[in-house]
């Protein structure tokens, strides 16, 4: 048993088997003080700083003498109050909350870019045919960006000139 | 695991909640319009991960969809896998689209509701009216089992669609607009999917590319609502077509402000823009009535009582060419 705890602190035991130990942990007393006399042994040998034996009584102790914070009406209100709000959040800030959602995505792709180490150039074939140039840019990009049709989120008809 | 079968079964109840509400409204309807409204929700309310081409006449792009939804939000990133690496996420409409240009990668953030394969609209109302619907046969989609529906028009001002919808989850797997002669002239497809188990959100975020600086793209000037002084109205619009926004919006290249106007049919969009022309104003003013298209997108620009008007929209060019002459001048005393 004794090797058994001492295998789980140097994390030397199988996760089925630890589960079972850590369960019998609780159960047993003396299973209980070996694990914290093991654990003093441990302190004790890399020098951390020791808690006196009567440390965690005297602790209780300071806790119980601490003045007593009588201030449940505060709390009530305070959760009435959060409650109220919840009610009176309108609609719109599920839907600012999407679109804040959105920008964060927006606002990690300009926080991660790091400046351009070396230009590499994206050559794409454009296919511009002599209809295509029938129609003004201006008019058409200012129309896919209000009424977009399908194919337009994924093939531009709009010829970029920058 | 919990939260998960949680968000399953909160999925599933607003499946059966939003189902249920359409068959009390249209008790007559047939099982195809129930299908489609099954197809609407499950894009939406389904946590998937898939791989999806997107083809139009000019291009086509591979793109990596994973989406999930929590009992609340939305959240799906769409990686394009061809060409420069564009990002979507998307968090219930709300995108933030990482548009690499050049050097840089240029951070905007939109609105955006009909992303593949929520491309249906949750309410179906405004399609039933402009749109027919019939069920057509079995075919087999990234490896599942799905049934066909035909969206047809009523009239020669939209497109027709068909809908590839998964026999078993309802999900769109597939879906193809054609025009007035048949053509294919947009076409998007699942080449894989599998549904998700998780509620895990670690891959909500872009690949950082470290090389690249990351800013936002310049502010749209946007002002919601209608010009107070406009001494123009839009009358007689083409048939289904609703106004859908307003706003005052700075146009690339343009001093003033414009007027943008944006009509719905429920799936295809059109914009209208109107703005003041003067001798002062450098505008670029077309010599005549100018029509041109690009594979599904029509545009046609007119001048009408000291007005440039322009009109662009996914329809086809009778849209686009009534709707621009809707705008009626009021009279001047």
């Amino acid at each position: 048993m004794s090797e058994q705890i001492s295998a789980l602190m140097d994390d030397e035991i199988a996760v089925e088997d630890a589960g079972r130990l850590i369960a019998s942990l609780h159960g047993s007393k003396q299973a209980n003080d070996a694990w914290s006399e093991y654990h003093l042994i441990g302190d004790a040998m890399r020098g951390n700083v020791m808690l006196s034996k009567e440390f965690k009584q005297n602790l209780m102790q300071k806790i119980e003498m601490e003045p007593t914070v009588l201030a449940p009406k505060a709390a009530q209100y305070n959760s009435q109050r959060l409650a109220e709000l919840k009610d009176k959040l309108p609609v719109k800030w599920s839907i600012a909350a999407s679109f804040a959602a959105v920008m964060v995505v927006g606002w990690m792709a300009l926080q991660q870019q790091v400046q351009p180490e070396s230009a590499t150039q994206a050559i794409e074939i454009a296919q511009v045919d002599a209809a295509e140039q029938a129609i003004p840019n201006e008019y058409l990009s200012a129309h896919q960006a209000s009424a977009p049709s399908t194919s337009s989120y994924y093939i531009q008809s709009v010829n970029y000139a920058e | 695991m919990k939260q998960f079968v949680l968000a399953r079964c909160f999925a599933s109840a607003t499946l059966i909640a939003i189902l249920l509400s359409s068959i009390n409204l249209r008790a007559a309807d047939d099982d195809s319009w129930q299908l489609l409204q099954k197809a609407a929700v499950a894009a939406r309310v389904l946590s998937y991960k898939g791989i999806f081409v997107c083809q139009t006449s000019k291009q086509v792009k591979s793109v990596e969809i994973t989406h999930m939804y929590d009992g609340k939000n939305e959240f799906a990133r769409n990686v394009v896998l061809d060409g420069s690496p564009r990002e979507v996420l998307n968090q219930s409409g709300n995108l933030v689209i990482y548009n690499p240009q050049n050097e840089k990668i240029i951070i905007e953030k939109r609105r955006g509701q009909n992303m593949f394969p929520a491309v249906l609209p949750a309410n179906l109302d405004a399609i039933k009216i402009s749109y027919t619907l019939r069920q057509a046969e079995t075919e087999r989609v990234a490896g599942r089992s799905a049934q066909v529906l035909v969206l047809v028009p009523k009239d020669a001002l939209r497109y027709s669609y068909r809908f590839w919808i998964d026999a078993e989850y309802g999900l769109l797997l597939k879906s193809v607009m054609f025009n007035s002669h048949d053509e294919v002239i947009e076409s998007i497809s699942f080449n894989q999917i599998s549904l998700m188990n998780t509620v895990a959100l670690d891959w909500f975020k872009p690949k950082i590319d470290h090389s690249k600086s990351y800013v936002m793209e310049n502010e749209q000037a946007l002002v919601p609502g209608a010009d107070k002084s406009a001494d123009w109205e839009v009358k007689s619009l083409p048939a289904g077509y609703r106004k859908v926004d307003q706003m005052m919006r700075k146009v690339q290249g343009k001093n003033e402000p414009v007027t943008h106007v944006v009509f719905s049919d429920g799936l295809a969009s059109v914009s209208l823009f109107i703005e003041h022309v003067n001798r002062q104003s450098k505008i670029k003013v077309p010599q005549k009535n100018m029509l041109s298209s690009s594979g599904n997108t029509n545009f046609y620009t007119h001048v009408s009582q000291g007005h440039l008007i322009t009109v662009v929209g996914d329809v086809p060019e009778a849209t686009v060419v009534q709707i621009a002459n809707a705008v009626v001048f009021k009279k001047i005393n």
